[in-house]
C-alpha cells in the first residue's frame, strides 16, 4: 500500500476518533433533553419535589359568595400521573382571600381520632382534595363533591389535602444553598493558602508538602470524601447528616481546585508589580491587598465558577453526608437532597427516567452557562 | 575670593537648613516606629493567618487517611468477637451477603479493575486520537467546536452519564446480550470509557502541544509525511504526559461511583466470567450498602472497602507522582 493510501487511512481514523468524542457528547446531551423536556412546564418549575398530605381543620362560612362555596374556595378538576396512569382529582382552583390558614391536625396515636395542633398550614391554589370529614371526594363527578360540602352542617369541617409534588423547587434551593455555604467556608481558605504558596513561601519541604497534599486531594474519589464526612462530620462532631456536613465535605473537595486556579492567576501578575509596589514603600500586606489580589480577581472568580460546576455536579459525596431526600431549606442542620442527589434517586428508586432528565436539562443548563462564562472571563484575562 | 566666601556661606546655610530638617525628620520617625512596630505585628499575623489555612489541606489528607484506615482496619484486630472479621477472608471471599455473615471483596476487586481496565483499552486510543486531532490536525473553525466539546464533556457530571447509559447502553445490551440483562460490565465499561475520554484528550493534547516545534521541522525535513511525523516523532516525545493523563483516566475510572452505580448491575457474588456479566465495583458496595447498613461490623467493613479502594488510588497517585517527576527531570 503506497504511504499517500496509508496516511488517508489513518486521516480518516482519527477523524472518526474526534467525531465519535463530539458525536457522544451530543447524544448525551440529545437523550437527556428529548427525555426529559416534556415534564417541564410551569408545575414544575414551581412546585417541590415531594407530594405532601396533610389533615387540615377550617372553618365554615354561612354559605357561599361569588360562585365560592361554603369553604371559601372554588373547585375543579385536574389530572395527575398516578404511579403509570393518569387520574382525575378533585383540586382547588381558586380561593377568595388567595389562600387560607387552616389548622393543622394530627392523628392521636391511642385512638387514631384527629386533633387540633396548634400550628397552622397554608392551603393555596392547585392542591388537591382527598376526603372532606372522612368521605372521599378525589375521584367523585364535580357535582357529587359540590354536594358534599353544600350537606356540610358542622361549624368546622376536617378536609384531608394534598399539596402537589413533582418540582425543582426545593432541590432547587437546597442545590443554592450549599453552594453558597461551600464557598463562604472554602474560597477563603483556598483563596489564602494561595496567597501563602505564591507569596510567602520560600521553596523548601514545606511547599512541596503542601502541594503534595492538595494533588492527593485531588486524586481522592468522591466517594472516599463521603465515607470521611460521614465519619468525621456527620458522626464525630455530630452535625447529623446535613446541609453543613455536606457543605463541609464539598469543601476539602473543593480546596485543591480554588487552590490551583488562584495560584495560576496570581503567578500571572507581573512581578515589576510587585517591585514597584515594594519599591514606593508598601508593605507586602498591602503589596498583596491593593496590588496583587486586584489584578487576580479574574482568575479567582473563574476559581469560584468552577468550584460551583463541581458541586452542582456532585452526588456520591453527598449521599450520606448532606442526605437523600427531597426537603425545602429549613436549616444548616437540617438534611436536604442537590437536584443531582434527586436526580439519581428518582432514577433508582422509582425508575423515572424521565423525571431525571427533566433535572438533567436544568443541571445541563446551568453548567453550559458555567463553561461559557468561565471561557469569558479567561478570554478577558488573556486580551490585558 | 570673594566668589569663594559666598559659596562659603552658602553652604553653611544650606547645612543650616539641613540640620533642621533633620530635626523634623526624627520627629516622624519616632512616629513611624511606632506605627512600623504596630505594621510589623500586623504583617506576621497575616502571614501566619496564610499559613494556616495553607495547612488546612495537609491536616485534610492527614484526617483522611487517618479515619478511613482506623476504621477500615478495626474490624480485623478488634477484640469483641462479633465486630471482627478475617482479613483474609474479606479480602479473597467471593460473595458479599451481610445477612448471612459474609463479607467477600474478591470479585470487587477484579470487577473495579477489569471495568477500568476495559475502559482504558477502549477509551485511551479514541482520546489520544482526539487530543492528536486538535492538536495537529483540525482546522481551526473545526477545533472550535471539538475543544469546547471535550470541556463539556469533562463537566457533564456523572449522574447524567449514569441516566445515559441507563436509558441507551443498556437497553442495547440487553438485546444483544445472551444473557438477556442489560446491566453489565460492558454496560460499565461504555459509560467509563465515556467518562475518562475528557481527562485523557486535554492532558494529552498539552503534552503534544508542549512537544518542540523543532522536532517536527525536523522531521519534515527527512522527508516524513505528517502522519508519520505524528506517530513516530511527537506522540513518543509526548509520551510521559500522554501516559500521565492514562494514570489520571485510570484514577477517575476506579473511583467513579454513581454512573457505574446505576449501569453495572451490582451482583452480590460470583466473579464475573464474561462481558455480559453484572459486576459490583469497590466503589458501588461502598455507595449502595452505606445507605442502610447498621453500625457496627457491616458498616466498618464498607470503610474497609474504602480502605482498598485508597490504596489503589494511592498506588496511581505515587505512579503519577514518578511520571510528572521523571518528565519535569527531563525538561
Amino acid at each position: 500500500m503506497s504511504r499517500k493510501m496509508k496516511d488517508k487511512i489513518v486521516y480518516g481514523i482519527i477523524g472518526l476518533a474526534a467525531l465519535f468524542t463530539v458525536g457522544i457528547l451530543l447524544y448525551i446531551i440529545g437523550f437527556i433533553v428529548s427525555n426529559g423536556w416534556k415534564m417541564i412546564d410551569w408545575n414544575f418549575l414551581t412546585r417541590q419535589w415531594d407530594t405532601e398530605t396533610r389533615y387540615v381543620q377550617l372553618p365554615v362560612l354561612n354559605e357561599g359568595t361569588d360562585g365560592f362555596n361554603k369553604l371559601g374556595f372554588k373547585i375543579g378538576k385536574t389530572i395527575y400521573q398516578k404511579d403509570t396512569d393518569k387520574v382525575e382529582t378533585t383540586c382547588i382552583t381558586d380561593i377568595r382571600n388567595k389562600k387560607i390558614k387552616a389548622t393543622l391536625m394530627t392523628e392521636n396515636r391511642k385512638t387514631y381520632e384527629l386533633v387540633p395542633t396548634d400550628r397552622k398550614y397554608t392551603i393555596k391554589k392547585g392542591f388537591y382534595i382527598k376526603k372532606i370529614d372522612g368521605v372521599y371526594v378525589h375521584e367523585l363527578p364535580l357535582e357529587e363533591v359540590e354536594q358534599v360540602i353544600n350537606a356540610i352542617e358542622t361549624d368546622k369541617v376536617t378536609l384531608t389535602v394534598v399539596r402537589p409534588g413533582g418540582g425543582i423547587v426545593d432541590t432547587l434551593t437546597t442545590t443554592l444553598v450549599i453552594i453558597g455555604l461551600t464557598l463562604i467556608i472554602a474560597s477563603p481558605i483556598g483563596i489564602l493558602s494561595a496567597i501563602y504558596l505564591t507569596e510567602y513561601a520560600k521553596k523548601g519541604v514545606f511547599v512541596r508538602i503542601i502541594r503534595f497534599a492538595t494533588e492527593s486531594l485531588s486524586g481522592i474519589p468522591s466517594i472516599i470524601y463521603g465515607l470521611f464526612g460521614f465519619i468525621f462530620f456527620v458522626e464525630l462532631l455530630k452535625f447529623k447528616t446535613s446541609i453543613l456536613s455536606g457543605s463541609l465535605t464539598l469543601t476539602i473537595i473543593l480546596l485543591p481546585i480554588i487552590i490551583r486556579q488562584t495560584e495560576e492567576s496570581l503567578k500571572t501578575v507581573p512581578q515589576s508589580y510587585r517591585e514597584g509596589s515594594f519599591g514606593l514603600g508598601a508593605t507586602k500586606l498591602q503589596t498583596i491587598r491593593k496590588i496583587i489580589l486586584p489584578s487576580a480577581i479574574p482568575g479567582i472568580i473563574v476559581a469560584v465558577i468552577l468550584s460551583i460546576g463541581r458541586i452542582i455536579g456532585e452526588s456520591a459525596a453527598l449521599l450520606f453526608t448532606a442526605g437523600t431526600t427531597a426537603h425545602l431549606f429549613t436549616g444548616f442542620l437540617n438534611s436536604g437532597a442537590t437536584m443531582t442527589v434527586n436526580a439519581y434517586m428518582i432514577t433508582r428508586e422509582m425508575n423515572n427516567l424521565e423525571g431525571a432528565c427533566a433535572f438533567g436539562i436544568i443541571i445541563l443548563v446551568v453548567i453550559l452557562m458555567l463553561n461559557i462564562l468561565s471561557k469569558l472571563i479567561s478570554k478577558k484575562l488573556r486580551k490585558q | 575670593m570673594k566668589l569663594n566666601g559666598d559659596c562659603i556661606i552658602k553652604i553653611e546655610e544650606t547645612e543650616n537648613r539641613f540640620e533642621a530638617s533633620e530635626e523634623q525628620v526624627s520627629d516622624t520617625e519616632r512616629v513611624n516606629m511606632r506605627s512600623n512596630k504596630k505594621r510589623e505585628i500586623i504583617e506576621r499575623c497575616v502571614e501566619k493567618i496564610f499559613l494556616i489555612n495553607a495547612c488546612v489541606a495537609i491536616f485534610c489528607v492527614i484526617a483522611i487517611t487517618f479515619y478511613i484506615f482506623y476504621k477500615g482496619l478495626d474490624p480485623f484486630y478488634t477484640s469483641q468477637s462479633e465486630n471482627s472479621y478475617s482479613i483474609i477472608k474479606f479480602l479473597t471471599g467471593i460473595r458479599w451477603n451481610p445477612a448471612g455473615h459474609e463479607f467477600g471483596i474478591f470479585h470487587m476487586i477484579i470487577g473495579s479493575i477489569l471495568s477500568t481496565a476495559g475502559a482504558i483499552i477502549i477509551g485511551v486510543p479514541i482520546g489520544l486520537l482526539t487530543a492528536v486531532f486538535i492538536a495537529e490536525i483540525a482546522p481551526k473553525p473545526i477545533k472550535k467546536i471539538v475543544t469546547p466539546a471535550v470541556e463539556l464533556l469533562a463537566g457533564i457530571p456523572s449522574v447524567l452519564y449514569g441516566m445515559f447509559g441507563l436509558g441507551v447502553i443498556v437497553p442495547i445490551i440487553r438485546q444483544i446480550s445472551p444473557l438477556q440483562a442489560g446491566q453489565s460490565m460492558l454496560a460499565a465499561v461504555s459509560v467509563l470509557m465515556i467518562m475518562i475520554l475528557p481527562t485523557v484528550v486535554a492532558i494529552s493534547e498539552n503534552a503534544i502541544k508542549s512537544v518542540p516545534h523543532s522536532y517536527k521541522e525536523g522531521a519534515y525535513a527527512l522527508g516524513a509525511s505528517k502522519i508519520q511525523t505524528i506517530f513516530k516523532v511527537i506522540i513518543p516525545a509526548a509520551k510521559s504526559g500522554i501516559i500521565a493523563g492514562i494514570v489520571l483516566g485510570i484514577g477517575r475510572a476506579i473511583g467513579e461511583t454513581m454512573a457505574v452505580m446505576m449501569v453495572a448491575g451490582n451482583v452480590v457474588g460470583g466473579l464475573p466470567d464474561s462481558l455480559w456479566s453484572p459486576v459490583r465495583p469497590l466503589t458501588v458496595n461502598i455507595a449502595i450498602d452505606m445507605m442502610y447498613a447498621p453500625k457496627g461490623l457491616h458498616k466498618n467493613l464498607l470503610f474497609s472497602t474504602g480502605v482498598v479502594l485508597f490504596v489503589f488510588i494511592l498506588i496511581i497517585n505515587l505512579v503519577l507522582n514518578r511520571i510528572t517527576s521523571k518528565a519535569g527531570e527531563k525538561q
